[in-house]
C-alpha cells in the first residue's frame, strides 16, 4: 500500500538551485525584458491603430523613433527566449507541489501562474514565428498577440505582488531568504546566471544587427538584413504580391482631392520643387534600414489643393489586395517637412518593389504606413 | 516572512493593477472572433513547455550533472539550445520565403558557425581554467606562480 502510494506521488526534484534566489535574479531580467517588450508594443500598436482622439497628436519626432521601439520589442522578445525558460526551469519543481491544492488561495495563485506561463510562452512564440511570417495558427496575429500581452503584463504584477515577500527576502546575495540557502549553491548559482547571460547575449548580437545597423556584420541569425533587398533595401510586399504590375502603372497619375481637386503626371510630379530626406523603413516584424529619399513635400501638395493648416490626409494604394491599401496620417505627419511623397530611393527611381511611381515616406511610422503606389491623395 | 508596512498597499495595488490588466486581456481574448483557436493554443503552450520543453531540459541536466567541467558544459548548452531555438523557425518555416528580401541568410550554415564559436569559447573557458589550476613544475617555470602560464 505505501509503495503504491508511494508510486502515485508526483515527481520529487534533487537538483540545486531551483530555488528562490535563483528565480529572483532571473525574474528581475525577465521582468526588465517583458516590461520593455510590452510598452514598446502598445507604442506600436498605437502607431499602427491609433484611437480617435490620438490620430492628430503622434509625434513626427523623433524620426528613428518607431525604428528604436520596434527594434527594442523584437529584440526584448528574443532575449526573453532564455530568460523565461530559465525561469521557469528554475520553478518547475513547485509544479508538482503536493498536495496540488491547498486552499482557495493557493488555488487562485497556481491558476494565475498557469496563465502567466501559458501567456508568456505563447506570446513569446507566436512572436518568433510572424518575424519570419509565418502563421500556423487558425486566428489573426495583431489583435491576438495584443490582446495575450494584456495578459501576460497583468499576471506579471499579479505575481509579483503575490511573490513579494519572497522576491524582497532573496533580492540580494546578502538578503535573510538567500542567507538561509546551502551556501555552496551560490557559485553554481552564479555560473548559471553568466550562463543565461550569455545566452541573452549571443541571441541578441546574432539577430540585432537587423536593426542595429552597426552590428549588421554579426547579423546571422536574423529573419532579415539591412543591406538585402531591392536596391539595397529589404521589402515586406513585393509589387507582384500586391498586384501591381507594368500595365496597372502605365498610364499613372496622381489624384490629388481636396478644396481644389488636381492631377499630376510622372513628369510634372518630377518638375515640382523636390526635396530630400534621409528616414528609416522600419517594419513592425523588427529590422531596419535607413535610406536617402528624394521627392515631393506631401505639405506642398496638400497646400496646393487648398487644404488648411490642421487637415489631415487619406492615400490610397494602387494595390488590389492588402490590409493597408487606404492609409490615414494625422496632422502632425502630413505638415511635416521630411513627409514626402517619395520618387527616388537613394538617388536611384524607385524600383517596381519600393513602390513606382511614387510612394510615402515619413518620420516615426511604421513600415505598413509607408504606402506604395500611391494613386491618390485626398485631404480631409 | 510578512511584508513589510510601508510596502503593504502597493503590493495590493501592484496586484489589483495585474487583475485588471488580465481582465482587459481575457476580454480581449474572449471577444476575438476566434477565441476557442486562441484558447486551445494558449494550452498547447503550456503543455509544450510543462509535458515536453522542461522535462527534456531537465533530462539533459540530469546526464550533465556528473561531468567535472558542469557549468561550463552547462553554460554551452545553455548558450546553444537558446541559440537553436531562435533559429528553428527560420529552418523549419514550410513553403518558400515570402519575397526575396525576407530570410535572405544562410542560415544552417551560420547555425553551425555560431555553435562552433560556442564551442569553442567553452574549451577555451577549459583550458584557461586548467592552466591556472595546473600546479607549478620547476622554480624556473612558475617565477611568477600560477599566473605564469597565462598569456
Amino acid at each position: 500500500m505505501d509503495g503504491m502510494r508511494q508510486r502515485l506521488r508526483p515527481p520529487s526534484f534533487s537538483g540545486r538551485l531551483h530555488d528562490a534566489r535563483t528565480a529572483t535574479v532571473i525574474g528581475r531580467w525577465l521582468g526588465a525584458a517583458i516590461a520593455v517588450c510590452f510598452l514598446t508594443g502598445l507604442v506600436s500598436h498605437w502607431l499602427q491603430h491609433p484611437p480617435r482622439w490620438l490620430v492628430n497628436e503622434l509625434p513626427p519626432r523623433p524620426v528613428w523613433g518607431y525604428r528604436l521601439t520596434q527594434g527594442l520589442h523584437v529584440a526584448s522578445g528574443l532575449a526573453a527566449i532564455p530568460l523565461l525558460l530559465a525561469k521557469l526551469w528554475a520553478v518547475y519543481p513547485r509544479l508538482w507541489v503536493w498536495p496540488a491544492v491547498r486552499s482557495v488561495g493557493h488555488g487562485l495563485e497556481r491558476l494565475s501562474v498557469g496563465v502567466l506561463v501559458a501567456a508568456a510562452v505563447f506570446q513569446l512564440f507566436t512572436g518568433l514565428l510572424n518575424i519570419v511570417e509565418w502563421y500556423p495558427w487558425p486566428f489573426s496575429f495583431v489583435p491576438v498577440h495584443f490582446a495575450v500581452a494584456w495578459l501576460v503584463a497583468g499576471a506579471v504584477l499579479l505575481h509579483l505582488a503575490v511573490k513579494a515577500p519572497q522576491i524582497r527576502g532573496h533580492w540580494g546575495r546578502r538578503s535573510p531568504g538567500t542567507l538561509a540557502l546551502p551556501p555552496e549553491d551560490a557559485p553554481d548559482r552564479r555560473s548559471l546566471f553568466v550562463a543565461v547571460g550569455a545566452a541573452v547575449a549571443a541571441v541578441t548580437l546574432t539577430t540585432v544587427g537587423q536593426a542595429f545597423t552597426p552590428l549588421r556584420r554579426l547579423d546571422l541569425l536574423a529573419p532579415r538584413h539591412p543591406g538585402i533587398g531591392p536596391q539595397g533595401l529589404p521589402v515586406n510586399r513585393t509589387a507582384a504580391a500586391a498586384g501591381v504590375t507594368a500595365a496597372t502603372v502605365r498610364n499613372w497619375r496622381l489624384e490629388v482631392r481636396g478644396p481644389r481637386r488636381y492631377t499630376l503626371t510622372l513628369d510634372e510630379l518630377r518638375s515640382l520643387p523636390q526635396a530630400e530626406a534621409v528616414l528609416p523603413i522600419a517594419c513592425v516584424e523588427g529590422w531596419s534600414a535607413s535610406a536617402r529619399w528624394g521627392g515631393v513635400r506631401v505639405r506642398d501638395l496638400m497646400e496646393r489643393a487648398g487644404a488648411s493648416r490642421d487637415a489631415g490626409l487619406r492615400v490610397v494604394s494602387m494595390e488590389v489586395r492588402g490590409a493597408y491599401r487606404v492609409m490615414e496620417m494625422g496632422r502632425e505627419y502630413a505638415h511635416d517637412p521630411l513627409t514626402l511623397l517619395a520618387l527616388t530611393l537613394n538617388g536611384e527611381v524607385l524600383s517596381a518593389d519600393h513602390g513606382f511611381p511614387a510612394r510615402i515616406i515619413a518620420p516615426n511610422r511604421p513600415g505598413v504606413l509607408q504606402t506604395k503606389w500611391v494613386t491618390r491623395l485626398e485631404v480631409m | 516572512m510578512p511584508p513589510r508596512g510601508g510596502a503593504a498597499p502597493l503590493r495590493y495595488v501592484t496586484g489589483a493593477l495585474g487583475v485588471v490588466m488580465m481582465a482587459v486581456g481575457a476580454a480581449l481574448v474572449l471577444s476575438n472572433r476566434d477565441a476557442p483557436g486562441v484558447l486551445v493554443w494558449l494550452g498547447g503552450a503550456l503543455v509544450l513547455h510543462d509535458a515536453v520543453l522542461a522535462p527534456l531540459v531537465l533530462g539533459v541536466g540530469l546526464l550533465v550533472a556528473g561531468l567535472p567541467a558542469r557549468g561550463v558544459v552547462r553554460g554551452a548548452l545553455v548558450v546553444g539550445g537558446s541559440l537553436v531555438l531562435v533559429t528553428l523557425p527560420l529552418l523549419l518555416r514550410p513553403g518558400a520565403p515570402p519575397n526575396p528580401s525576407a530570410l535572405p541568410l544562410p542560415y544552417a550554415r551560420n547555425l553551425v558557425i555560431v555553435l562552433g564559436a560556442v564551442a569553442g569559447a567553452a574549451c577555451l573557458v577549459l583550458l584557461v581554467r586548467w592552466l591556472r589550476r595546473r600546479p607549478r613544475y620547476t622554480e624556473d617555470d612558475g617565477r611568477r606562480g600560477r599566473q605564469a602560464p597565462r598569456r
